[in-house]
Order: C-alpha cells, then structure tokens, then sequence
C-alpha cells in the first residue's frame, strides 16, 4: 500500500502540507506502542544487561565488576546443570510439539462435519492459564491417588513416582509441555489447507498410497512450516516455564527439574545475587538470538522465503 | 454420501437423470470405502480430543469429592458421593470472591486499553512506507523473542521508583504497548488487507488519522477487534508471575496467586483446589468457546495472516 507516496502538489512548504500532517497523525498513534515497547521490554532489557557486569543486591547501589558475574556463575555447577536441563527441555519438548502439532494437523485438517469441535476441544489445554494447568498437571502426576497412575495401574503397568522421583520429573515437565500444541495446530492447518488439491488428485490418479502421499508431497510442501514452528517452540520453551517449575516442583527433586528462567528467579528474588541473574539472562538470551540467528541464515540458503 | 444421492433432483430429460445415475454407479464400490474411513476417522478424532479434555472432565469429577475422605485408589466416579458444598467452602477458606472480583478488574482494564493502543498500533504501521512498515513489524518480531524474564528485575526497579508496587498499574502498564506485540500484528494484517485507496479517498476527503481510523478502520476489523479483546482478557486474566512480583498486600492479589495461596495452605486437600482451579477457568474456557462461536472458522484468521505474509514476502 503505497497510498502515501504521491507528491503533493502545490506550494505548501512540506513540513505543512496536509500530507504531512497525516504522517504525523500516523505516528502519534503509533506513539504509545513504541514508547511501551522502549521503557517496558527496550530499557528493562538493557538495564539487565548493564547489570550483568555489577555487583548488585538491591540495597546498595550497584557496583561495577566487569566480567567477573560471568567468570562465576561459569563456576557454579547449578549454572550447567541449569543450563543442560533447559536444553533437554526446549529440545524435546520443541520436537514433540512439532510432532503431535503435525499429527493433529493432518487428522484434523478436513473440512468435515464436527471437525470444529475436535480442533476446539484440542486446542482448550493451550489457552489455560499457567498456573492452572501446572496444577491440574501436578494432580495428574501424584503417584498415590492422580489420574495418570491410576490408569497405569488400572492397566496392570508400573507406576513411577513422577516428579517425586529425579530420572522422571524432567521427563514429566516435557510430556506437560507436550499437550500444548493448539497453535502449532491450527497453524500447520493453515499451511495444509493452502496446499493445492490438485497435487493430491494427480497422485491419486497415479495409484499412490497414503504413505507416498505424505512423503512425497505432504512432507517436503510441510517442512518449512515445521522448521519455523520448532524454532518458535524452542525460543518459547527456553524461556516461559518459570511458572511450571516454581508451582510443581520447585526445582527439584535435587536440581533434577532446575530450569534457567527459575534460577535466575532464585537468584535475583531470593538470594539477591542480582548481577549474577542477569549474567544468567544475558547468556540465555545470547544463546537464543544466535541459534535463531544461524536458523535464519540457513533458511535463507535453502530459498525458504519462496517456500512461502 | 448416500442422502446426497438419494437427494438427485428428480427432473429434467431422461438422459440427463440417466448420467448421474451412471457415475453413481461407477463410484458405488468405492463410495462405501470412504463412508467405513469416515467412521474411522471420527473414531480417532474423538480418541484425540478425549484425550486432551478427560483431565479437565476428570477434575471436575474430583472437585466434588467430600472433604475428609481418603483419596481414592481405584478408578472410581463418586465412591463417597457429590459435595456440591465443595464450591462454597472454597470461598470461605480463601477471598475467592474478592480474588475473582480483582481479576475482572485487571483483566477489563488491560483488555480496555489493549484495544485501543493495538488497534491504532496496527493502523498506523499498515499506512507507512514499506521500508519504515519492514522495520516496525521486525521490532515487533523482536519484541516477542524478548524472554519475560528478562524485565521483570528492571520493571521492579522501574515501578518501585514511580510507587507503583501494589498497584494495579503496575499490572496492566503493559497494555500501553498493546500488551504483546503480537496483537499489534494482529491489527497490522489485518489493516493490510484493507485496499489502501480506502484510507487514501478518506483523505482527500480531508478525513485526519484518528476519524480515518475510527469510522474506516475499526468497523472493519470487528473479528480482529473480538478476538485480541478475548485473548487480551485471557492474558490478564492469566498472568501469575506480576502478580506475584508486584503485588504485596493479599486483599489485591488476583486469583492466579489465589491458587498458589490455596496450594500452599494445604498439599493434601485436592478437592478444594481443583474446586478452586475450576473457578478460575471457567471465565477463560467460556470466553474461548464463545470466540470460537462467533468466529467459526477457527483457522481463518490465522490462513488470513498467513496471505498476508505472502504478500509481504512478494514485496521485497
């Protein structure tokens, strides 16, 4: 929409010309969000990054210490087991959302009668709000009387302990995680639906099965979306579960479930080691603008953007 | 399948009927393939979706358990009957009513505001060049990829400074910059698809920004407008960790910290809890199923982004 673009004609000097009065409209209402956005997420996040290099408790000023926040937190072994754990989680939890998101996508992508229903009913795990559905889930995974070993026993399998038991509670963060794939869904929908039909009819003309249907159309048309979606899951895993872990299992048992967000949570909160956290966060969120950075670099090369 | 064959309309020429019926008659052995593969297919969807809302069928099932009974071990609805009184002894053992009355407060404003920073956000951005256009929806990208935690330190600071601490606006400040940039997006697409000579004739008719957008723009964008203010609402509605960091006194909290109250008070009594839990969603489950109703076609807004981004991807 170029509809601005036109020279206006006449001798109105341009800083008054009604053009650029409209211009400027355009920006006043921009204003807000842009001044939100600078002293809300801009400053903040600048400021945390400033506090990386000072000693700071919140009580005293900050003091200026250089690198030695990160030659420490470096040292500190809950910073790698922290820091391992969020990358198991964002890794497994991003590929099996991808995953089930594609599973329901393709069940549920006909235009059929119902089918509103079954999107709707899958989608309602994703608009919970955090706290309810970590505590719902954290009902679901007691070991004596939830829902989950019930079943199991029910069925005559072996009950583990869940979040109560080191090997399984991180495991168990990531199979919570996994249920929440309404909007994966719906976008891989959206992807699926706007693929040709006639692609569909000529295979279909040719005798190809399901499977060669999928793997040789549906699949290679579907794999940008999923690239882009796991990407966007794992940026969304590696720094939203704060509310999980501090509701269900308050970083443990031991560090077994001690994810990033809620360290530098403890850290800042609790233990008042304020430049360290946002050492923590600084690297977190170096860690998260390359890898998105080296992802789009590639996507780049492989032509994605004609993909779209 | 076989109504839509029995439905043929009756007239017409003989030889006309005589065709339909031929290709009916070509098809029938296959035609009953698909109608079992229906069936199929029905049979999995509603195995999917039980499988996403038994947990919350179920817990309303739990919440109703009388107070005081061992839990039960077996796979059993009601083994000691149903406690409706569950649902009000929730609102004695915590200030739910007030909690919930907090949350409608904070969730209304945020929403409020929302709606009109996003709105004018989107407006403006879908009008400027497409260089400064490029630029704003990649800031709004960015903003996105900003981990949460990484402002809450600053915000504290930030609000503590202004004596904002136990405040609500130290909840809904967000709401200036239209909450999450995504809503911002959301108007942005939105405007996008309006045919650029809309707002151009408005002004030469000497229609300003601010009537351009809202006798032009917002009646335009009434399914977006529906849809942030629900998703708007949830997210205030939603919100835990500012609650828990800003607010101090417990006569402010919203119901997310009245959950987390509920849980530490007792760690074995989860009927009341899930009571609780069941309050607390019930506003967000109906708004979503009420969204959902009105806009039908679920995925629509989300194909439409998806054209729109198309287009901006031509562009370049």
């Amino acid at each position: 929409m170029n509809a601005f673009r036109f020279s206006w004609p006449g001798r109105v000097p341009a800083s008054r010309s009604p053009l650029a009065r409209y211009r400027r409209q355009l920006w006043l209402l921009l204003a807000p969000f842009l001044a939100g956005a600078l002293l809300l997420i801009g400053l903040p996040a600048l400021l945390t990054f400033g506090l990386a290099f000072t000693r700071y408790d919140a009580l005293t000023p900050p003091v200026w210490s250089g690198w030695a926040n990160f030659a420490a937190i470096l040292q500190r072994e809950v910073f790698w087991i922290a820091a391992r754990n969020t990358l198991v989680f964002a890794g497994a939890a991003a590929l099996l959302q991808v995953l089930g998101a594609l599973g329901l996508a393709l069940l549920l992508h006909p235009a059929r009668r119902g089918v509103h229903l079954y999107r709707g009913g899958v989608y309602l795990t994703t608009i919970l709000p955090d706290v309810a559905y970590a505590l719902i889930w954290l009902w679901l995974f007691n070991p004596l009387y939830g829902p989950v070993n019930l079943v199991l026993g029910g069925i005559g399998l072996p009950q583990p302990a869940w979040l109560i038991d080191p090997a399984t509670a991180l495991p168990s963060l990531i199979a919570m995680a996994a249920f929440r794939v309404g909007e994966g869904m719906l976008l891989l929908i959206a992807a699926r639906q706007a693929l040709p039909a006639a692609y569909y009819q000529a295979a279909m003309l040719d005798g190809a099965g399901r499977w060669a249907i999928f793997r040789h159309i549906t699949w290679p048309l579907l794999v940008p979306w999923l690239l882009l979606l796991f990407v966007r899951d794992i940026v969304v895993a590696a720094h939203s579960t704060f509310t999980a872990v501090y509701i269900m299992t308050g970083g443990g048992p031991g560090y077994a479930t001690t994810l990033l967000p809620y360290l530098v949570f403890e850290e800042a909160f609790s233990h008042l080691r304020i430049g360290q956290a946002a050492a923590m966060l600084t690297l977190l969120f170096a860690a998260i603008a390359l890898f998105v950075w080296f992802v789009y670099r590639r996507l780049g090369a492989w032509g994605y953007a004609d993909d779209l | 399948m076989i109504s839509r064959r029995t439905a043929a309309p009756p007239t017409g020429p003989a030889l006309e009927r005589a065709r339909p019926r031929a290709a009916d008659r070509r098809q029938a052995p296959r035609g009953r393939r698909p109608a079992a593969g229906r069936v199929l297919w029905h049979l999995a969807a509603i195995g999917v979706t039980a499988l996403f809302l038994l947990p919350l069928l179920w817990m309303v099932v739990a919440s109703l358990q009388p107070a005081g009974m061992p839990p039960a071990r077996t796979l059993t609805a009601f083994p000691y009957g149903v406690a409706w009184a569950n649902y009000a002894e929730i609102f004695r053992v915590i200030p739910l009513a007030r909690q919930l009355g907090n949350s409608l407060l904070v969730s209304s404003m945020g929403a409020g505001v929302t709606l009109l920073t996003a709105s004018w956000a989107g407006f403006a951005m879908a009008q400027m060049p497409p260089a400064i256009r490029r630029r704003l929806v990649a800031l709004a990208l960015f903003l996105l990829l900003v981990p949460a935690s990484a402002v809450w330190l600053p915000r504290y600071i930030f609000f503590a400074e202004l004596h904002l601490i136990d405040t609500y606006v130290a909840l809904v400040a967000p709401a200036v910059m239209g909450s999450k940039s995504l809503f911002v997006l959301m108007y942005y697409w939105t405007f996008r698809r309006v045919s650029g000579e809309l707002f151009e004739s408005a002004w030469l008719d000497g229609a300003g920004a601010w009537s351009s957008w809202r006798r032009i723009a917002l009646p335009l964008a009434a399914p977006t407008t529906l849809a942030v203010a629900v998703l708007a609402f949830s997210h205030y509605w939603s919100d835990f960790v500012d609650p828990l960091l800003f607010l101090k006194s417990a006569s402010r909290f919203t119901v997310t910290v009245g959950l987390r109250m509920l849980q530490q008070m007792d760690q074995t009594h989860w009927p009341l809890l899930l009571a609780a839990i069941t309050v607390a969603i019930a506003p967000v489950i109906a708004l979503y199923l009420f969204l959902q109703s009105v806009l039908r076609g679920d995925a629509d807004i989300v194909r439409r982004s998806l054209r729109i981004l198309d287009r901006d991807s031509e562009e370049r």
